[in-house]
């Protein structure tokens, strides 16, 4: 009777899981990353985003990664290769460690969140520079760049209502972010090899200046239980562009 | 001001030209629409005998932006292998290991 209670127990928590989203291990997403030249959307990177898990000796982890990669073509213009990584707890998706490595035309950054509760031990390194180190404070619930998107992914937007808002606070470049994320109804994409998809219409609006207008910013999640980001499309200073999805995989 | 126009045009034709051989992709659009822009203001502006270079411009400039377009459509992108990012990655993960393993627990 115990091991039938236990069974119950446990399949309640992994269908609870499931319902509010659960990212899974092995996922992953290939983006065409394109962006507006004269007018047209030019193609110039490939974007992969992916997880797996990381086992320590006492923990295991998500290891949440995003690739961008420029085209074999750009490569002797503009060669960028960038790497964005988290390591969050695989339920709650909170961050214990953030890595950054870019390098865009040669210039080079590394960056480093080790996080533990509230404090974290940041440590940078720019090209040709010395390796800085810092510590300061965050909130509790606040999120990476990169464990962010998954985070968003886990929303119930089947429950929120067009216009409806929802906060974040993500940390990026030693800095706290207020991030809000608005749902803006439903709308069918392409969703690269899933077919079309009836998707979510997210905005996402930070304080930040890289980030510009309002409502410019967009991701469509597919409206189904897995949420993938089908479509993003962004508003910088200097242009606009899109990632969209080619290929998706471990869903 | 015909003459100006020309000299536009000639000189964004010269540029379209260029950035179509170069792997530009559609940036080399830009050059390409103002010379046609510049190309037909001069041409509005020329009788039959003066339009014998203008009409070898247009058609330069026509025939790139053609290329380019058909370049952008028909291609496809690839991202070449590149094994210092795959060491950069590997490299990253054996170190995120050992921050967990030591800085964390």
């Amino acid at each position: 009777m115990k091991k039938l209670n236990f069974v119950k127990v446990v399949l309640f928590l992994s269908l609870s899981n499931l319902a509010v989203g659960q990212i899974k291990s092995g996922e992953k997403f290939v983006y065409v990353g394109s962006y507006n030249m004269s007018g047209l959307m030019t193609q110039l990177a490939q974007i992969s985003l992916s997880t797996n898990t990381i086992s320590t000796s006492k923990n295991s982890y998500l290891h949440l990664s995003c690739e961008l990669a420029t085209y074999s073509k750009w490569d002797k213009f503009f060669k960028m290769r960038d790497l964005y990584e988290s390591y969050v707890d695989p339920i709650t998706l909170m961050p214990s460690l953030y890595k950054r490595s870019i390098d865009e035309g040669g210039w080079t950054k590394k960056e480093k969140y080790v996080i533990k509760g509230t404090s974290v031990a940041s440590t940078a390194q720019k090209r040709n520079k010395p390796e800085t180190k810092n510590k300061f404070s965050i909130g509790t619930s606040t999120q990476d760049v990169v464990s962010l998107l998954y985070k968003v992914r886990t929303v119930d937007f089947s429950k929120m209502s067009a216009g409806q808002t929802k906060a974040f606070v993500i940390v990026f470049d030693e800095k706290q972010i207020p991030v809000q994320v608005k749902f803006m109804g439903t709308e069918t994409v392409n969703a690269g090899n899933l077919g079309s998809k009836s998707c979510y219409k997210i905005s996402i609006d930070a304080k930040t200046n890289v980030l510009k207008g309002k409502d410019k910013n967009l991701i469509w999640l597919t409206a189904d239980q897995n949420k993938v980001p089908a479509l993003m499309k962004f508003s910088i200073p200097v242009g606009t562009g899109q990632l969209t999805l080619t290929s998706a995989s471990g869903i | 001001m015909r003459k100006l126009f020309l000299i536009l045009a000639i000189v964004f034709t010269v540029l379209g030209v260029l950035f179509t051989f170069l792997p530009l992709d559609t940036i080399a659009l830009a050059p390409l629409f103002l010379a046609l822009i510049f190309g037909v203001f001069a041409y509005t502006k020329s009788d039959s005998v003066q339009r014998k270079t203008l009409n070898i411009v247009l058609i330069i400039a026509f025939v790139a932006t053609i290329a380019v377009v058909s370049k952008h459509f028909l291609t496809t992108d690839e991202v070449s292998v590149d094994s210092n990012f795959e060491k950069t990655k590997v490299e990253s993960q054996k170190e995120a290991q050992k921050t967990l393993e030591e800085d964390l627990e």
